[in-house]
């Protein structure tokens, strides 16, 4: 019986055209515009080469420190390169700039060293910083003669020099700074991550309709269910058992296609991935079972709970704005450790970031108990209905 | 007027869902809206770090003057955050809270200084940690513009307290930046924001309902009584499309107050206005493309799926949600099929245009006249549509 039961429910839900959508295609479709979106913003965001103009006037010419001091840091194709450098009138320059073709332009006039851009921006601060530090260089080799006199040496040219390219940092040497950043830095993961939760929840609504076809006030169905001979927990775990498998299948697809074909980087821990995903997807149906026994309403009102309810917890998650979660987990703790969807993400970002398991484990039991809860409550709220006859 | 009253019944059934467009549109542009600074001269980005400063005067005779110039110099330069415990560390870099983490080690400063009078092999080091976006490396080129400038200095100075002083003598000032645009480019920035993120509530609000609309006049039941009646079929279609265009207008007219409440002035300026008239033209896209979704669709289950793909595609591709210079050049080169795509181009232009002139407006209006062609094409294909479907069988 639990084997008939099963396959028929698993029938049902594959012929409900707008339930597959909703689980297997959506997530899907979501997950490539995800990728076609967000498949840049990391490397966009890192710094790229500047362009600028430097207005190539007398008093520029005649300064060696600048004019090297700007060639250097203009040098194409080496590690320091910061800016590709236009050599230029002010009246160019100021072309250029009205057309949006260069950052800013750079100026030498009555010793003082002057910077034009058209607004404030990071590329504009680090045209900034950069001929402060040429300026600041001019003025410490000045101080470092000084010194040097006052103890008996006599700078060389050559000496001097090597000291500006020094301070320029245009020689290679150990910089004193040791890089320990964790090479999983990649943030845009997470929408996946909120993905792959907005998936496990919304499968609840496959639970959800099969459980709906055995109650008696959802459909005739229903009726003929409970009058029928066969035990209802029977009836029902099978019913429940084909939402679970269709959602698990569902889940698989969109793992499938996020690592093959969008490239998504889940971590290295593949049992545990599974693992979470299975427990996320549990947690998915236990919300459709209790949302389908426990609201007393039309099939439209529980799905619009089901729905609201996910796209709330994915919204609390970071799907609409990866910042969010971050807020939410600073500020209010509590709302995110309540949140299903953040639970999966959580654990899934937990996978991928974290060396340490603790947080990973602390979302699957929070998963566990949120849906032993649900199922409880939905087990109470099945057993010993009774229909008054009317 | 029973169509309009029918109409406006089933106007009334879509509330929930366009106040909730409407409550997503102002919730982003809200939260998004605040990190804008409304500003004409020049400001300095000052990127986000945390410091964490080992080597601090805890046993006596230690010198730790160094470290202390370190702290102060970047703490002029960087907004230095204040978190603590190292699973919040992890998470605020992860989720760019801060971009740049500075680790001073214990003894940095005395170490500093034996490593350069020879007495030790050992180089002490800073230790980073970073997000590698720009904020971060320009952390990192302040960082090791001090440490180097100390270097130099290093030789000269007797301890670490005279050694900062010096850097801090030498790294103070800055080259002054004149700012030759007079845009007010943080409003300006604002206003694009909104009016991008617009194409989605726009887009998805005239979808869903319009399709809603005209999948209600269209069930067969209804269509039938329609026909029947002594209403002309052109009276009947006009009234209809009146009462669709007026609900897309004062759609529109709502948006447009809310931008601004909170946009601000800047939208009356010159350039702000040319934000309302863009959106103006691609309101009328959105309602034609509506029609035809509409006469394309017979049931209205299918209306959510059609809303979501349609908006949510054309807004992720386009650039409403993430910022066109973010966006991969071959998806823009798809975007161009469309209207959303010179909607936003026009938006993001108006941003940087410095005056007000026939020149200057000349791809304005060039995309506007693409989104009015894009219109033209969607009206024609309704009607091809509709004219196919006219017969009950």
């Amino acid at each position: 019986m639990l084997l008939h039961n099963f396959c028929y429910a698993l029938r049902v839900l594959f012929r409900d055209r707008m339930l597959i959508f909703w689980t297997y295609a959506f997530p899907i479709i979501l997950g490539t515009f995800f990728s076609l979106a967000f498949s840049n913003i990391e490397n966009s965001e890192r710094l790229a080469v500047i362009d600028i103009a430097v207005v190539e006037n007398e008093e520029f010419t005649a300064s060696t420190l600048w004019k090297e001091a700007m060639a250097g840091l203009s040098k194409e194709d080496t590690e320091e390169q910061l800016f590709s450098t236009r050599y230029t009138t002010e009246g160019e320059a100021k072309e250029l700039l009205a057309a949006k073709e260069i950052t800013g332009y750079f100026k030498l006039s009555d010793g003082e060293a002057q910077v034009v851009v058209a607004s404030s921006g990071m590329e504009e601060t680090v045209l900034q910083y950069a001929v402060t530090e040429i300026a600041q260089t001019e003025k410490m080799i000045g101080q470092v003669a000084e010194y040097q006199i006052s103890q008996g040496v006599m700078p060389t040219e050559e000496s001097l020099k090597k000291l500006s390219e020094e301070v320029l940092g245009q020689v290679q040497q150990e910089e004193g700074i040791r890089d320990a950043s964790n090479g999983r830095l990649s943030y845009t993961m997470v929408e996946f991550y909120t993905l792959i939760a907005m998936t496990c929840l919304y499968g609840g609504m496959l639970g959800m309709t099969v459980v709906n076809q055995n109650l008696a006030n959802m459909s005739h169905k229903g009726k003929r269910v409970v009058v029928g001979p066969t035990k209802k927990r029977l009836v029902i775990l099978g019913s429940t058992l084909a939402g679970y498998v269709a959602q698990l299948l569902g889940i698989a697809l969109l793992f499938a296609y996020t690592v093959f074909v969008l490239q998504v980087d889940y971590g290295n821990r593949l049992p545990l991935i599974v693992l979470i995903t299975l427990v996320g997807c549990l947690a998915g149906l236990a919300m459709g079972i209790a949302a389908a026994v426990l609201i007393k309403a039309s099939e439209n009102t529980k799905i619009g709970v089901m729905l609201s309810v996910t796209m709330l917890g994915c919204f609390l998650s970071g799907m609409m704005g990866i910042t969010m979660k971050y807020i939410i987990d600073k500020h209010l703790p509590l709302v995110n450790r309540l949140n299903p969807a953040n639970m999966i993400t959580d654990g899934l970002y937990a996978l991928y970031y974290y060396d340490t398991l603790e947080r990973y484990w602390f979302d699957v039991i929070s998963l566990l108990v949120f849906a032993g809860l649900l199922l409880a409550a939905a087990m109470f709220g099945l057993r010993r209905q009774k229909y008054d006859s009317i | 007027m029973t169509v309009f009253k029918a109409f406006l019944r089933v106007l009334w059934q879509c509330k929930a869902i366009v106040l909730l467009y409407t409550v997503i549109l102002v919730c982003f542009a809200a939260f998004q809206m605040q990190t804008e600074q409304s500003s004409i001269g020049f400001l300095a980005d000052r990127p986000d770090i945390l410091l964490v400063n080992q080597d601090t005067a805890e046993e006596e005779g230690k010198d730790c003057g160094l470290s202390a110039g370190l702290v102060s110099y970047l703490m002029e330069y960087c907004e230095v955050a204040d978190i603590t415990g190292e699973d919040a560390i992890n998470d605020a870099l992860f989720y760019r809270d801060i971009s740049y983490i500075v680790t001073i080690p214990r003894h940095y400063s005395e170490e500093f200084f034996a490593y350069l009078r020879g007495e030790t092999d050992k180089k002490p080091a800073v230790e980073v940690r970073s997000t590698g976006d720009q904020e971060a490396s320009y952390a990192e080129m302040l960082l090791s513009r001090y440490l180097r400038v100390a270097r130099v200095y290093g030789a000269y100075a007797e301890n670490g307290k005279e050694l900062a002083n010096r850097v801090a003598e030498t790294l103070s000032g800055q080259v002054s930046v004149e700012v030759a645009s007079h845009l007010d480019t943080g409003g300006l920035s604002k206003a694009a924001f909104f009016y991008n993120f617009l194409n989605y509530s726009l887009l998805a609000g005239c979808i869903y309902v319009i399709c809603l609309v005209l999948a209600s006049f269209r069930e067969e039941k209804i269509r039938k009584r329609t026909m029947v009646s002594s209403m002309n079929y052109r009276t009947f279609n006009r009234i209809l499309l009146l009462s669709n265009g007026l609900f897309a207008v004062g759609l529109w007219m709502i948006y447009v107050l809310l931008s601004l409440v909170l946009v601000g002035e800047v939208l009356l300026s010159d350039q702000g206005v040319w934000y309302l008239a863009n959106s103006f033209a691609f309101l009328l896209c959105a309602l034609t493309m509506a029609f035809l979704f509409g006469t394309l669709v017979k049931n209205k289950n299918a209306v959510n799926g059609i809303v979501n793909v349609v908006a949510l595609g054309s807004s992720f591709l386009c650039g409403a949600f993430v910022p066109v210079q973010m966006l991969p050049k071959s998806v823009l080169w798809i975007a161009h099929i469309l209207p959303s795509y010179w909607y936003i181009q026009t938006n993001e232009y108006l941003k940087r245009m410095e005056n007000v002139s026939p020149e200057a407006l000349r791809p304005v209006l060039g995309n506007m006249g693409i989104l009015l062609g894009f219109a033209l094409l969607f009206i024609i294909a309704a009607n091809g549509v509709s004219k196919r479907t006219r017969q009950i069988g």
